[in-house]
């Protein structure tokens, strides 16, 4: 639904990003071990999880990413990627959990939680590994990851030694709003070659007077928006008419999907692609 | 009201066009400050030479000045005219000192038409503004109508509908950016503090002629106010046509109430601080005071929006923060010190 990426994308940005896993094991007893999170809790598994609540559209998005979705007996309201997550049976929000839905999916008592918490890009590629592990697949996870990374130096490779263009990165039309140096947004942003033009703002998700803005120059503009029905080309033509902006008057104000960007799941690799494409056309990408 | 029975009561043209013509330089140089305030450092020299002609400024500049904030300054000091008039027109015909569009629920009452017109996808330049209006009129009903329903229009009743109906006015509001997917509504969880960031021309060119045409009408009626507000009874004795004056002054109010509110939001206290400021130094005669309080309802809302973008610049705060910083303690201090009954009269 779209107005669930519309909430998922609000809340996203106003809320600290703790992701959450349920695990509901097996009740045979073959395999026991500890697993440490990002809470630097004990998380103490009998057995590969055989039944797992994801609490975040984003955790939802790894676990179909390390082929394990048909273990995943639960998710939240906002996970609709890939489309078939769509089907399993939600558990609230994933800032509103229904404890007793998560509960109602597993008829063991003590249910252990597993916490990630991917602030940065790196992280977000230690979280599916650490999803790896304790589920029991970490080979196939670590060939993923290594994957993945292969497309992060890749576009590494290819920016340095290349100019930074100033990027504004505008997450919220009406009032204007960005993204400091503590986001996953920003790593995007400096990984594709470019400066984050509000990293130096106290508040994460900072909102800037037009006028500060224009005084600051950016050389490329980005909006993050969901396109439907020509929303990328309405809000791109909203800048036009600001022509003291060089991003502007070199036509360089574009659009990029939020969801490749928003989410701290294995797509911000390709929200990197598309990022660093949009910052640096001049290299010749495949 | 302190000064009531002075010399300073006799209200002659000369003194009304006097303290107009003050006002209005007042007005002037607050908007010139305003024009060189912001993050991009602007002299006032340069202004001042810039708006005489004789110094060009950097494209950059000329862009920040004259499509940034001249827009957002005339527009503030229109919409701060048109809340402050609507304050002083409600406090005379509602024999109450605390009334003001944002307490009595007007103003929220304006945001569901506003809101209500973008669900239905009517264009920002008439239909919205439209909407609020209707919604407006309907409100000011609604609120008379609750309150008055004992006979007459008790103070501390009719505040208290105010309070409900704000209530209820901002669950509907809330319930509705929360289940529809519409981004612009999303935006409005800022635009309901009141936000004139996003002022344009095109905004002034519709509610100048309506607010100029509504004050001209209302300024007919400064001496029937003037005679309401010692009680409708003896007014109609005085040969005022009571009803006529409320409700062209009624509807007045809600137009233009209706239309500055869709275009910057919910901006309260500013029809309740600046009446009673003006009253206090000029007296309650509303031929002065009607004028007085909608220029200085202009003064004061350039100097509130200044003080909203530049304060924790280069973010920027909605204006309703900084008038609600100012007014909630007023609304108090008026409560304490004269209660909720009308000692005008």
């Amino acid at each position: 639904m779209q107005e669930d990426s519309l909430r998922y994308a609000f809340h996203s940005r106003i809320l600290p990003l703790l992701l959450f896993l349920v695990l509901l094991s097996s009740p045979v007893r073959l395999w026991g071990a500890t697993f440490l999170d990002s809470l630097g809790r004990k998380v103490v598994l009998a057995s590969p999880p055989t039944r797992i609540v994801s609490l975040a559209p984003s955790i939802t998005e790894m676990i179909y990413f390390l082929g394990l979705d048909e273990r995943l007996v639960g998710v939240t309201r906002f996970s609709y990627f890939p489309e078939e997550a769509r089907e399993k049976p939600r558990v609230g929000t994933y800032t509103d959990i229904n404890v007793e839905k998560v509960v109602a999916l597993d008829p063991e008592a003590g249910i252990p939680v597993y916490v990630v918490n991917p602030r940065r890009i790196n992280q977000v590629l230690e979280a599916i590994e650490s999803i790896g592990d304790v589920c029991g697949v970490e080979p196939r996870a670590r060939a993923l990851v290594g994957s993945l990374t292969k497309r992060i130096e890749k576009v590494k490779e290819a920016v340095r030694g290349k100019d930074r263009p100033l990027v504004f990165l505008v997450i919220n039309t009406k009032p204007l709003m960005s993204v400091n140096r503590s986001t996953t947004h920003h790593d995007v942003i400096v990984l594709a070659g470019g400066r984050n033009l509000a990293e130096d703002q106290p508040v994460t998700y900072p909102r800037l007077s037009l006028e500060e803005v224009i005084r600051r120059g950016p050389e490329v503009i980005i909006i993050s928006s969901m396109d439907r029905s020509g929303e990328h080309e309405r809000a791109r033509r909203q800048w036009f008419r600001w022509t003291a902006i060089p991003a502007v008057r070199n036509g360089r104000v574009y659009a990029i999907d939020s969801d490749l960007i928003d989410r701290a799941a294995p797509r911000v690799v390709k929200g990197l692609e598309e990022m660093a494409r949009l910052i640096h056309p001049e290299i010749t990408w495949h | 009201m302190a000064l009531r029975g002075t010399k300073t009561q006799i209200v002659s043209p000369v003194r009304v066009l006097s303290i107009g013509i003050i006002l209005s330089i007042v007005l002037v140089v607050v908007a010139l400050t305003s024009l060189s305030m912001g993050p991009a450092k602007v002299s006032m020299g340069t202004i001042l030479a810039w708006c005489a002609g004789t110094q060009s400024v950097e494209q950059t500049t000329s862009m920040i000045l004259t499509k940034i904030r001249l827009p957002r300054i005339l527009l503030a000091g229109l919409v701060g005219f048109t809340l402050s008039l609507g304050g002083v027109v409600f406090q005379a015909l509602l024999r109450n000192p605390l009334a003001e569009p944002f307490i009595l629920g007007i103003s929220s009452g304006a945001a569901i038409g506003a809101i209500g017109g973008i669900m239905l996808g009517l264009g920002f330049t008439v239909g919205v503004p439209l909407l609020s209006f209707i919604s407006a009129l309907a409100t000011i009903l609604l609120v008379m109508g609750i309150s008055s329903r004992h006979g007459g229009l008790e103070s501390s009743t009719l505040l208290l509908t105010g309070v409900i109906v704000n209530a209820f006015f901002t669950a509907i509001i809330m319930f509705f950016i929360a289940t529809v997917s519409d981004s612009r509504l999303h935006s409005m969880l800022f635009w309901l503090y009141g936000d004139l960031s996003q002022s344009k021309y095109i905004q002034l060119s519709i509610s100048l002629p309506l607010v100029l045409i509504v004050s001209g009408l209302i300024y007919l009626f400064s001496r029937h106010l003037n005679l309401m507000v010692g009680g409708e009874e003896s007014a109609l004795q005085m040969g005022v046509e009571v009803e006529m004056v409320k409700w062209i002054s009624f509807i007045g109010i809600s137009l233009i109430t209706g239309v500055v509110v869709s275009f910057s939001g919910i901006i309260g206290f500013v029809g309740l601080i600046v009446p009673h400021l003006m009253r206090m130094i000029l007296g309650p005669d509303h031929r002065l005071l009607i004028p007085a309080s909608a220029l200085g309802g202009a003064v004061f809302l350039v100097a509130a929006d200044t003080v909203a973008r530049t304060i924790i610049s280069p973010s920027e705060l909605p204006v309703g923060v900084i008038t609600a910083f100012l007014g909630a303690p007023f609304f108090i201090y008026l409560l304490r010190k004269r209660g909720s009954q009308w000692t005008q009269g």
